[in-house]
């Protein structure tokens, strides 16, 4: 693998890509033999303990502290790190490698059964501190190279840093906070799931990142600045409205739930507006392209299935599980795959994009079907009955067909 | 044994060490640390400990007199007597017809091994060179390990095991002694000048090792479900054979590089982490076993090398009677008393090396691990078993397909699985509400299934419902093995408290006017669903049926039992099929529509009134 910058990527690119690539690899074949064992359960018997409840998390976590996490930790690299500073690839080596470190050994606690019983929060015992100390070591390469470069940033570049490293320095202790088995966030009483507001307050922090994003990664505003006030304002509205929405456990059927959420709505057209204020390279363009298709998806059926009727029929289905792969597989990969081409310095071909596009699009189909058939059959589903058979036998080629894709993914970004 | 001239091949050389390394150890492992004590167990009865002493007291009386009587000159002739004791004793132990016997015998199989072993380690330097030490005794260990788990040799009968044992012994006596480095008859290298304290360091670092090997071996030994998933199957034998070699062979090439405390630290390592996996102090991704297998390999060389390449004959008596004979009598004493390895013990011994080693920072971490984890694995320990079945439920991962929570507003959730309970956030830290359902609720299972049915659907889940996905957790009800059991136990508390209220909910539930499904298709569902017990004619013999402690009626020509007669009787059938039969391990089949349910009480009423099996629909004919 070349240097980062070598053909234009940003310092610390080449690792981020590398290991979050690594980690799309290894997670799509865990997810592939989770989907076998959907198929064939007797399959998993010969590696028992091993069984597909220790293997779940490992899929889950490796796609999300792995795969999702890694190029935004790349984008903070990116921004951070003195570009200058001759042992800077190094330090962005050790600081996704302490990260890497980190999930893997995460990994073995999963499969060794040490696990907090809280899905995406599931650092337990001997595995709590290991994510939060690797991301003390990111932070402290952070910190570093600010520090190294104070004098050659402007004073507003420099206060943004600072500000960023503030709000960074608390993230750790908040996720050892959360794996606590005592914390545990407010429920919907009629749906056992997220409230209206902490789902309208997690996205608003994603979109948050997102926007700031072509910044992070030295994006010229083509638009110039006019866009970053008006995109702003709306964002601050955001704020203010989840803070008057109510508290606590609180229903989808109260009217003010519906509402908070469907304020997610402004953000179909906004975030990819934001975005097109920005000189993508042209190698990004068609991920941010799917990136917008997958957005308006996730946001209007996010929105939809949190509806009284509609959430009674979705919530434990397959359907929510295909709008976590359209999140996830679909919006997140899509926008990372923009990423990656900014901290590389390096496009795809586009057999890759359409690989794993397709692959998406059949996935997610599929799971909206399963849980139609969930719906319609449920004891036909729960027999493992020839219809959600087929169904899942058809998710599982469509997970071969992304974990290959992902692995020449990773092979043309990082062997070339 | 005959000593060969001055300058033999220093190949052949190595190869008989490594060859009379391994006869040795292949003696010591299937014979007398196995198969000895399996012949004389019976005939000792309660004085097995005893024989156990005298073993061990023979052979730290062979290891003394070895150190005293060993010249280099004589190592040959010393071995070969060695070798034809071990032969003698070993030919002789299916015959111990009572303790007596079985005490001198002992006491002969420790002289002569306790000799042979001091004999075979003060004359291996100058036998095979320094060079090339650590190979040659990993080759030989390896070997013995590997040999001794070929599935064949393993499974053997301790009488064989033992003439077997004898045969090797009586073979090696009369290898060619090696004379590699050229020295001559009667001169001898001398060994590096070593003080005190490092003797007594390396010697406290192989009698912790030992300790905690020989307690878990003897675990692992006496434990069925820990023996099965280590040496249960020919592939598992197979394994533990490949790994055993390849750890020792690493061992030796690392120790001739002057890595032996590396090899120790890697070795502490394993064992610890297994010993602990074993106490359930912690859990790996690979059986205990396994780590154990390779730990015991890495230490079992240098316990070799070490008194072979720095010291003489009173060196090696002293590390192979108090690390091995000793520390082999606390090891097996300590499993025989507390029938685990205590985390404790695990810690201090990790201490105890660490500081040897050096690594004071190392032993201190140590410490805290001592106050801080092992209090808390005592608590687990202490908890009760529904407590303990939570752990279970939430290490297994239950949580990514089955939810614990009902949905007030859904009268679906609610009939299945319910009744709803408090709105809200539910209990328990943390709480487990799920968010998928490959399977189905389980917050009130407890008052839908007996306890014996979630065992064996835990066990079995595709021998109840040919399509589950339900992974089989059998692992969990080995023997010696108590988280099946905690689990079930945890699953009977789910929703216990409403029993009541679900058959006041079942008894008010009646189907919907529907037609039901076709008899084929009834007879389809019959048969995926209710003939795994039932049996295919309703003459409760399916194959799960002689696994109930309360067997399924023949209905054939009978009353039922649960039905009244009357107009009646196919919603109070259906009721049956749907909600199960409380307290029996007839379970429902919630998620069944009316149709459906309609229809296989209509066939399991004309399985009761067919006179004849011709009579059945879709019968052949």
């Amino acid at each position: 693998m070349n240097g980062a910058g070598a053909n234009g990527g940003r310092p610390g690119g080449g690792a981020a890509a590398a290991h979050s690539l690594g980690w799309l690899v290894a997670a799509n074949a865990v997810g592939v033999w989770l989907a076998v064992l959907l198929v064939w359960p007797g399959a998993g018997d010969a590696l028992a303990p091993l069984t597909f409840g220790r293997w779940a998390p490992v899929h889950l976590n490796g796609q999300l502290y792995g795969w999702c996490a890694l190029p935004l930790v790349g984008a903070l690299l990116a921004w951070f790190l003195d570009p200058r500073h001759p042992s800077a690839e190094r330090h962005a080596a050790l600081a996704v490698g302490a990260w890497s470190l980190a999930l893997f050994l995460g990994c073995l606690a999963w499969l060794g059964g040490v696990a907090s019983g809280k899905p995406f929060v599931d650092w337990h015992g001997w595995s709590r501190p290991l994510l939060p100390a690797a991301m003390h070591v990111l932070w402290a390469f952070l910190a570093a190279h600010t520090w190294w470069r104070r004098r050659r940033l402007s004073r507003v570049g420099l206060a943004a840093r600072l500000a960023v490293l503030g709000l960074l320095l608390a993230v750790p202790s908040a996720l050892y906070w959360a794996s606590d088995r005592s914390v545990y966030p407010a429920v919907n009483p009629d749906s056992g799931g997220a409230t209206g507001t902490a789902l309208l307050g997690s996205t608003l922090a994603l979109v948050g990142i997102y926007l700031a994003l072509p910044a992070m990664l030295g994006l010229a505003p083509h638009a110039g600045s006019r866009r970053v006030a008006p995109v702003l304002g709306a964002w601050l509205v955001c704020w203010v409205i989840f803070g008057l929405a109510g508290k606590g456990d609180v229903s989808h059927h109260a009217r003010g739930q519906i509402a908070a959420l469907g304020a997610l709505l402004l953000w179909i057209p906004l975030l990819p507006w934001a975005w097109a204020g920005w000189a993508w390279p042209a190698g990004a363009r068609p991920w941010l392209r799917a990136a917008t298709f997958w957005w308006v998806l996730l946001v209007t059926s996010g929105w939809l299935s949190f509806l009284p009727g509609w959430s009674e029929r979705f919530k434990f289905t397959h359907v929510l599980v295909g709008h976590s792969h359209l999140a996830m597989a679909g919006f997140v990969a899509s926008v990372n795959g923009a990423v990656l081409v900014v901290l590389t310095g390096r496009a795809v071909g586009s057999g890759v994009f359409r690989a794993w596009q397709a692959g998406t699009v059949a996935l997610v189909g599929l799971m909206f079907a399963l849980g139609v058939v969930e719906h319609l059959d449920p004891a036909g589903f729960l027999g493992g009955d020839g219809v959600a058979r087929v169904l899942l036998a058809l998710r599982l080629v469509a997970g071969i067909v992304l974990a290959v894709a992902s692995f020449r993914w990773w092979r043309e970004t990082c062997t070339r | 044994m005959k000593p060969e001239k001055d300058g033999s091949r220093p190949v052949v050389a190595w190869v008989v060490g490594a060859a009379l390394v391994a006869a040795t150890y292949i003696y010591f492992l299937i014979f007398a640390e196995f198969a000895f004590l399996e012949l004389v167990r019976d005939v000792a009865g309660p004085r097995l400990r005893a024989v156990m002493a005298l073993l061990g007291g023979g052979g730290v009386a062979g290891a003394w007199a070895a150190a005293r009587v060993f010249r280099t000159a004589r190592a040959a002739t010393l071995l070969a007597r060695g070798l034809q004791g071990c032969a003698g004793a070993a030919m002789l132990a299916p015959f111990a017809g009572g303790p007596v016997a079985a005490g001198a015998i002992a006491a002969a199989v420790g002289l002569a091994l306790g000799w042979t072993t001091v004999v075979l380690a003060a004359a291996l330097r100058n036998g095979v060179g320094g060079r090339r030490l650590g190979l040659c005794v990993g080759a030989g260990t390896g070997t013995a390990y590997a040999a001794c788990n070929v599935p064949a040799l393993f499974a053997a009968g301790p009488a064989t095991q033992a003439l077997l044992a004898a045969g090797i012994a009586i073979l090696a006596s009369v290898l060619p002694w090696p004379r590699a480095n050229g020295s001559t008859e009667g001169s001898e290298t001398p060994p590096p000048r070593v003080n005190q304290a490092h003797v007594l360091a390396w010697l406290a670092m192989f009698l912790a090792l030992v300790w905690m090997d020989s307690a878990a071996f003897y675990i692992i030994q006496h434990t069925s479900g820990l023996r099965a998933v280590t040496w249960g199957t020919p592939g598992l034998l197979w394994t533990n054979a490949a790994v055993h070699l390849g750890a020792a062979l690493l061992a030796g090439a690392v120790l001739d590089r002057g890595g032996r405390r590396a090899v120790i630290a890697g070795a502490t390592a394993l064992l610890g982490l297994g010993s602990l996996a074993l106490a359930e102090v912690v859990r790996l991704p690979l059986p205990a076993g396994w780590w154990y297998t390779a730990g015991v390999s890495l230490y079992s060389v240098a316990l070799v090398e070490y008194p072979a390449r720095t010291g003489g004959a009173g060196r090696a008596a002293l590390v192979f009677a108090v690390a091995g004979w000793i520390g082999s009598a606390l090891g097996i004493g300590m499993a025989l008393d507390l029938h685990r390895v205590p985390a404790t013990f695990v810690f201090a011994a990790s201490g105890v090396i660490l500081l040897a080693l050096g690594r004071v920072r190392g032993a201190v971490a140590l410490l805290v691990g001592l106050f801080v984890l092992v209090p808390a694995g005592q608590a687990a320990e202490d908890a009760d078993a529904v407590l303990r079945g939570r752990e279970v439920y939430i290490a297994e991962g239950c949580i990514h397909c089955h939810s614990q929570y009902l949905r007030p507003r859904v009268a679906a959730d609610v009939e299945r699985w319910g009744p709803a309970g408090a709105r809200g956030t539910p209990a328990g830290d943390p709480p487990l509400p799920g968010n998928r359902r490959q399977g189905p609720d389980l917050s009130r299972v407890g008052n839908r299934r007996a306890p014996e049915w979630n065992r064996l659907h835990l066990i079995a889940p595709r021998a109840f419902l040919a399509g589950s996905r339900m992974p089989s957790y059998a692992h969990l009800f080995a023997a010696g093995d108590q988280r099946g059991e905690d689990l079930v136990a945890y699953l009977t508390s789910l929703g216990e408290d409403t029993t009541g209220e679900r058959a006041r909910m079942a008894a008010a539930w009646q189907p919907a006017d529907v037609a039901p499904v076709a008899p084929a298709e009834a007879r389809r569902l019959f048969t995926l669903r209710c003939a795994p017990c039932h049996g295919n004619d309703g003459c409760g013999d399916g194959p799960l049926a002689v696994r109930l402690t309360v067997p399924p009626p023949a209905w054939r020509g009978t009353a039922w039992r649960h039905v009244p007669p009357g107009p009646e009787a196919e919603a109070a059938l259906a009721r049956i099929i749907k909600f199960g039969l409380p307290g029996l391990p007839m379970a429902g089949h919630e998620a069944l529509g009316d149709a459906a349910l309609r229809g296989l009480a209509r066939h399991a009423e004309t399985l009761r009134q067919a006179p004849d099996l011709a009579s059945l629909p879709g019968a052949p004919r």
